[in-house]
């Protein structure tokens, strides 16, 4: 392993001089001590941003989390406004007394799993939507014409639960938005380094990334190996269990830390290599994961030392450095922040420099970087409303950039601004960073990210 | 003594009581301590005649004299050098005259850019002794021979405000009497304070309808090392608006930028940059830049330099105007005034929106109402623009013009002054209509 | 008089108002709003209402007018003097749901803005043309203009640039009557009373502003910002004192002592020099030339002061690097100490260092740690008392020190408050500051205003009820006090 990657920036440092022994782990009253009242966090937060209420921005939900401490009863009116939090973690990087808000909620949530019994109807959907999105396989039924849900066993629980009544819109938007699903050549268990290698590396496929977005996979594999990196791909990976971690399913999110730490662990890597934001935030923090979760043990220490070798792609990349020639890929870009990569890891300037040693590539920055834009994992399931406000917002941002291409670190929000900017005009090409590498590093034309569009 | 009404409340001293009120006010300060005699037609204020005057010699004094004037119900007015003496509306009474110039007294403190200065203290011994420690108060003289008192009761401000504001922004304490004689402070010694409401700010502008202003604690600036004025005649007010406008754009940091309209002729921009001789040069090649010729320079203020145009005595019109209306409100009034065979001279402030217009004394009052109701006209959708009548000359106060137009917030004035002065006896009718 | 009634009975009125959405009932989301910045002043709040207009601010007000129920405005809740605490019997009128910028007027040079803007709002939207809001609290990102406007708040930059007060040309505001009066314009100096100058810093007691003018400056030509390190604060307060004497006035000078940048250190990686015992920042700003002769006088200045190491900030990201530990470092506090009292007095410049000894002394007396944070400019101190609420007795004695470091300021000529006014927090020691007849003056301009006393009542002037007495007679401790029945903070 070069001696290329720092020891990981954990974006939040636990607060000191919290009693009398600051290495004992923090309690959850601690956590919530943390908090000074201050509201610096307050305009970063979408929730306050759409409604501009105390009680839908981190102050206030933290607030209504001491409420059930103290009272010891979790009220529907705490659920509720815990359910809005589309947890983008933009309170955690605005705030500055160091309030981990990451670890509060998901807390909160997991005490609303276990105490709070809710209506039949979001229960249905909830179930629906745990019963789909962390298998690939399953996902993958949907994609294609949506013919495959009709064959699945799934289909009762998910006609029920009204999920499908939801899924369209953003389906269709996927299949106008993402390059048209080729048959993903399949990555094979290990990709040889091109030229002398420089390290090697794991890689998460992912659930969503590899039944929606497998192209973003290939790319990555190839940039990484461009690169000098000998890239191996366990087989036996499934999802990471960031979307039932924050959702509060610690039991569940546990379950799928442990398959993925134990699939690493075999792999025998030194880093893992993660492409999607969401799933990279949460990975970093699988000590947390399996914290919350009951019986840890063993697991904690194993937890933390494979957390501790996750990097983002981009991360990663920009600390190896390229060894691939970056051909000109002349394009204007603009370049979102995915919440879990800006505010989860705060990885903010790697992408953007990555991009920007790609020849002729013009890069613009999108106004309001710290919103999010409402797509957050499966919010916009469970939340569509606000979820489609926060990207009418943010595609209105986009747009004033006029760059006719929309890169991002996650693909779950390059297209959710794609689609609420095609509601109202035309959209923009999307793409995920790797993929705008691989281009450049293959010599590929504009037009393969742009499909029709100039370049701008 | 001229027609007057009295304020509810108040009972006027006659006969017996009169002579009873004036022996109150003599033995109101032990020791002299308020020389008092009775009024001549030289004490008049805005033509009414005061029955005293008295000359507190400190601030116990001028509380012990205020008591007193409560006790027998007598209307007063405070007067500092008398400079404005008859600016404002005349007072439906005035009993008393409160001469505040021996309320003096200068405390400098030197290393926290502050002074407290006397209600008395002419502005001009005031700036000179802080020039001598290198600092300033940051006004000019609009009117020569002015108090300290009489500056901030008028709220009369120079060119330079465009960088640290008006005079009220530069006052961080004042200590007022009430009209019963009570002393009351507000603000402090220090420059930043937010303790309790701001009353100095009501007073400033009052013309002592609120209370009699004994002190004032200033904030005060470094005098900065040179100063460069630069001068251009405009072909017309659009080209002089255009040109204000992009001095104004420029980041050339103008202590002032000035319109000086004379009766006949262009208007003229003036242009003050004070700062380090060194960037004076690069500075006013950035203003030039801006101007179509090159404009005149100077290494000194003029004589005169922001004071108010016109002659002593002319009627004085404030015009204030969102800053890019200012200059078309000047032309508006200029050309009413032409019209009527009257030509104004206009000076003022084009960084801030606020001019002044001097009609001469002797115009027509008709003539006087309808350049102001044009004025007001040009100015009727411009948010904040006013025109008000500082300064009224005789015959056209006698006519009867409305001096201050329609006023913001008026309802909310009269219930302030109705609660600082119950009977309406500190220089009734001096500011609008029941103040 | 109307007999007072509850605020629930004024809910169905109030929802025909403010529509269902905008009237807050439900105890466990009232109850989120029921302190601001500074909590250990809570009280629930009778209702919330979220107006989101003038209209429906006014008719609010009117039928608290009507009713005889009090109200209590409240922007963002980041206020430090317990000004926006709530009123069990009274309705709180958030304003955060107003928040529109209406105009940038780059000609008249001014904003129009919706009382819930926040502060640091106004400044992105004139950006673009070249203006910034002058006015700049650490919180600018966000508290709200309508706060700002109620507490006259000020910022690092307004040793220059003046506070609040300095910068608004015009205002609406609904009086405690319910009506709707709009004052000045685009352009200051209105005629009479300079009524918008006294609402300034009333803290919600004269009424409600729902429309504000404010000015705009010109970005200035040239902007430099200097981080200096000295040994000790002594050290420090010579090169402010040897700058102002030079003549120069910066934009702003601050100061933080070796607590508070190790607070700043551990929120936001600020990288100020190692083992400084102070930091200076210095910024100045204007036109180029004048900007560079300040510059290299101010560096001589601190070297000759004893500065250990300089840093100069050369491009816009460096500056706000050197900010960030600065306008982070109250909040950041919470990362060195579980608990705090952010202290806000100011004395007269010229006796900073005899006040920073005596406060370390206090410190070291009671053992209570305090960290130093403030504009060292204008004198303004921002001590932060630290302390840990699970230790008994240390809260108290942090209140102790924290009251001693007011009564020094004051016994110094200084104010109990520069900027964050005195609300709730500080009523009581008003009369330390202010006779008698100067307080029954101020209530004589609140009575004035709102004669019904319904808005934001037991604010900014001592109160029986708050401080066991009738205003301003207090001339020793009180007997409550004394007999260890009260406590006065
Ligand atoms: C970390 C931190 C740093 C701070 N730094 C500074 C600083 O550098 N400088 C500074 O001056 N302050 C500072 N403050 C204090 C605070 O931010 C300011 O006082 C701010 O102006 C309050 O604005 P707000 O919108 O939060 O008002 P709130 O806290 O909601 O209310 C404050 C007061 O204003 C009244 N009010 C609110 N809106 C209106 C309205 N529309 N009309 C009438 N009254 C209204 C309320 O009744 C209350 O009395 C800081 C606070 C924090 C937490
Ligand atoms: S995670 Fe995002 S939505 Fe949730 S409270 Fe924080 S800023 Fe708001
Ligand atoms: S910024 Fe941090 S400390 Fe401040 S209110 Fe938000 S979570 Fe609490």
């Amino acid at each position: 392993m070069p001696g290329t990657t720092p020891p990981p920036q954990p974006p939040r440092p636990p607060a000191e001089g919290r009693g009398a022994d600051p290495a004992a782990p923090a309690t959850f009253e601690d956590l919530l001590s943390d908090c000074v009242h201050c509201g610096f966090c307050l305009p970063t937060c979408p929730t306050y941003v759409l409604w501009g209420e105390e009680m839908d921005s981190p102050r206030g939900r933290i607030h209504l989390m001491g409420q059930s401490r103290q009272d010891g009863v979790l009220t529907g009116t705490a659920v509720r406004h815990f359910d809005n939090c589309l947890g983008c973690l933009a309170c955690v990087s605005a705030c500055p007394s160091g309030v981990r808000y990451d670890a509060l909620i998901e807390t909160a949530r997991a005490d609303v799993e276990r105490e709070h019994e809710r209506p039949l109807g979001e229960r249905l959907l909830r179930a629906a939507v745990f019963a789909l999105f962390p298998y690939r396989g399953r996902l993958r039924l949907l994609r294609g014409p949506l013919r495959g849900y009709q064959a699945s066993g799934l289909s009762r629980l998910l006609r029920r639960s009204g999920l499908l009544d939801r899924l369209p819109p953003s389906l269709a938007a996927m299949e106008r938005l993402a390059p048209p699903l080729r048959p993903a050549p399949r990555l094979p268990e290990r990709v040889r380094a091109r030229g002398r290698r420089r390290a090697t590396v794991g890689m998460l496929t992912g659930c969503v990334q590899g039944a929606f977005f497998p192209q973003v996979n290939t790319a990555t594999a190839r940039v990484l190996a461009s690169d000098g990196c000998e890239v191996v791909i366990p087989r036996r990976q499934g999802c990471c269990g960031a979307l039932s971690a924050h959702a509060g399913r610690a039991e569940e999110a546990a379950r799928f830390a442990r398959s993925t730490v134990a699939a690493f662990e075999r792999a025998g890597v030194d880093v893992v290599v993660v492409n999607s934001a969401g799933c990279g935030s949460t990975m970093k923090h699988y000590a947390d994961v399996l914290a919350n979760a009951a019986g840890g043990d063993g697991w904690a220490r194993r937890a933390e030392r494979l957390g501790a070798k996750v990097r983002d792609v981009t991360e990663f990349l920009a600390d190896l450095g390229p060894a691939a020639e970056r051909h000109p890929l002349p394009i204007r870009a603009a370049y979102h922040d995915a919440c879990h990569l800006s505010h989860g890891q705060g990885v903010r300037e790697q992408p953007r420099d990555l991009l920007r040693a790609v020849p002729e590539l013009e890069l613009v920055d999108v106004a309001n970087p710290d919103i999010c834009c409402g797509s957050a994992g499966i919010y916009n399931l469970l939340r569509p409303e606000p979820a489609a406000e926060l990207g009418r917002r943010k595609s209105a941002d986009v747009r004033a950039t006029g760059a006719p291409l929309l890169v991002a670190g996650n693909p779950g929000c390059a297209l959710q601004i794609a689609a609420a900017m095609g509601a109202d005009g035309e959209a923009p090409a999307v793409a995920h960073t790797v993929q705008v590498l691989d281009a450049s590093i293959r010599g590929l034309p504009p037009a393969h990210l742009l499909g029709g569009r100039r370049g701008g | 003594m001229g027609e007057t009404t009295r304020a509810q409340g108040a009972v006027p001293p006659r006969g017996g009581a009169a002579e009873a009120a004036g022996r109150a006010l003599a033995g109101a300060a032990p020791d002299g301590g308020a020389a008092v005699r009775p009024g001549t037609p030289a004490d008049a204020v805005g033509g009414v005649r005061p029955a005293y005057v008295a000359a507190p010699a400190d601030p116990a004094a001028a509380a012990a004299v205020l008591a007193v004037a409560a006790e027998h119900a007598l209307t007063v007015v405070p007067r500092g050098n008398g400079t404005k003496i008859d600016w404002g509306g005349p007072p439906r009474d005035c009993d008393l005259v409160l001469e505040t110039t021996s309320l003096t007294g200068i405390e400098h403190a030197v290393g926290d850019l502050v002074v407290r200065a006397g209600a008395g203290v002419p502005v001009a011994d005031l700036q000179a002794a802080l020039g001598s420690a290198g600092q300033r108060l940051a006004v000019d003289t609009v009117v020569p021979g002015s108090t300290v008192g009489g500056m901030v009761a008028t709220g009369l401000s120079g060119p330079r405000r465009i960088l640290h504001g008006p005079v009220r922004d530069l006052v961080i304490g004042m200590t007022v009497l009430r009209a019963d004689g009570v002393a009351a402070r507000s603000g402090g010694a220090v420059v930043k304070n937010v303790a309790g409401y701001d009353l100095g700010k009501l007073h400033t502008g009052a013309y002592g309808t609120l209370g009699v202003i004994v002190s004032v604690t200033f904030r005060l600036h470094p005098v900065p090392p040179a100063l460069r004025l630069l001068r251009a005649a405009a072909p017309g007010p659009e080209a002089l608006r255009e040109w204000a406008a992009a001095v104004l754009h420029s980041p050339t940091a103008p202590s002032a930028v000035e319109l000086d309209w004379p009766p006949e002729g262009d208007p003229e921009l003036a242009v003050l940059l004070e700062g380090a001789a060194a960037g004076l040069d690069a500075r006013g090649a950035a203003v030039a830049a801006v101007l179509p010729e090159p404009p005149h320079h100077a290494d000194a203020l003029p004589p005169g330099w922001g004071e108010l145009p016109g002659a002593p005595g002319d009627t004085l019109l404030r015009v204030v105007a969102p800053p890019p209306e200012a200059v078309r409100a000047a032309a508006v009034l200029r050309d009413a005034g032409r019209a009527r065979g009257i030509l104004a001279a206009v000076r003022g402030s084009l960084g801030t929106g606020v001019l002044h217009a001097a009609v001469p004394a002797d115009a027509p009052p008709e003539a006087v109402a309808a350049v102001v109701a044009a004025a007001r006209a040009a100015l009727a959708g411009a948010p904040g623009g006013a025109v008000t009548v500082p300064h009224a000359a005789p015959p056209v106060r006698a006519a009867g013009l409305d001096l201050w137009g329609e006023v913001p917030g008026a309802a909310l004035m009269r219930a302030i002054k109705d609660r600082f002065d119950p009977g309406h006896r500190l220089s009734p009718g001096r500011l609008m209509e029941g103040i | 008089m109307p007999v007072p009634v509850g605020p629930e009975a004024l809910v169905p009125r109030l929802r025909a108002i403010c529509g269902d959405a905008g009237v807050l009932t439900d105890p466990a989301q009232r109850r989120t709003y029921e302190s601001d910045g500074l909590t250990y002043h809570a009280e629930l709040p009778g209702v919330v209402v979220l107006p989101t207009s003038t209209a429906q601010v006014a008719a609010v007000v009117r039928l608290c007018a009507e009713e005889g129920v009090p109200f209590v405005p409240r922007g963002a809740g980041t206020g430090l003097s317990a000004g926006a605490l709530p009123r069990s019997d009274g309705v709180l009128v958030v304003t955060s749901r107003m928040r529109r910028i209406l105009e940038v007027d780059v000609e008249a040079r001014c904003a129009v803005v919706q009382p819930g803007v926040a502060n640091l709002d106004v400044t992105r939207a004139a950006a673009p043309h070249g203006y910034y809001y002058a006015p700049d609290p650490s919180s600018q990102q966000v508290c709200s203009v309508g706060g700002n406007i109620a507490e006259n708040s000020g910022g690092a930059h307004c040793l220059k640039y003046g506070f609040t007060v300095n910068h608004v040309l015009g205002l609406e505001i609904v009086t405690p009557a319910g009506d709707v009066v709009r004052l000045g314009g685009k352009v200051a100096e209105a005629p009479g009373y300079d009524l918008i100058g006294a609402f300034i810093g009333s803290e919600g007691t004269l009424g409600i502003a729902t429309e504000i003018t404010v000015r705009l400056l010109r970005a200035p030509e040239r902007v430099r910002t200097l981080l200096a390190a000295f040994p000790t604060m002594d050290a420090g307060g010579r090169a402010v004192s040897a700058v102002i004497a030079a003549g120069v006035l910066p934009a702003a000078i601050e100061m933080m002592d070796a607590l508070a940048i190790e607070a700043a250190e551990a929120a936001v990686a600020c990288h100020y020099p190692k083992g400084a015992g102070a930091v200076l920042i210095v910024e100045l700003d204007g036109p180029a030339a004048d900007v560079d002769a300040q510059f290299a006088a101010v560096t001589a200045l601190c070297r000759e002061a004893g500065a250990t190491e300089l840093r100069t900030a050369t491009d816009a990201a460096e500056r706000a690097r050197i900010w960030k530990g600065r306008k982070s470092a109250f909040a950041a506090v919470g990362r060195i100490s579980p608990s705090y009292i952010v202290q806000d007095g100011v004395v007269p410049r010229t006796a900073l260092p005899e006040v920073l000894r005596r406060i370390a002394d206090l410190s070291a007396e009671s053992g209570i740690r305090v960290a130093n944070v403030f504009h060292a400019g204008d004198g303004n101190l921002h001590p932060l008392v630290l302390f840990d609420d699970a230790e008994p007795g240390a809260a108290e004695r942090a209140a102790e020190v924290s009251g001693a470091i007011l009564d020094l300021c004051v016994e110094h000529g200084g104010s109990i408050t520069g900027e964050h006014g005195v609300g709730v927090d500080k009523a009581c020691h008003m009369p330390d500051m202010f006779s008698p007849a100067d307080l029954a003056t101020m209530d004589l301009f609140r009575r004035a205003i709102d004669p019904a006393g319904i808005a934001n009542p037991e604010k900014l002037l001592p109160t029986p009820r708050l401080c066991g007495e009738p205003p301003g007679v207090r001339t020793d401790v009180h007997p409550l006090v004394a007999s260890g029945e009260a406590e006065l903070f």
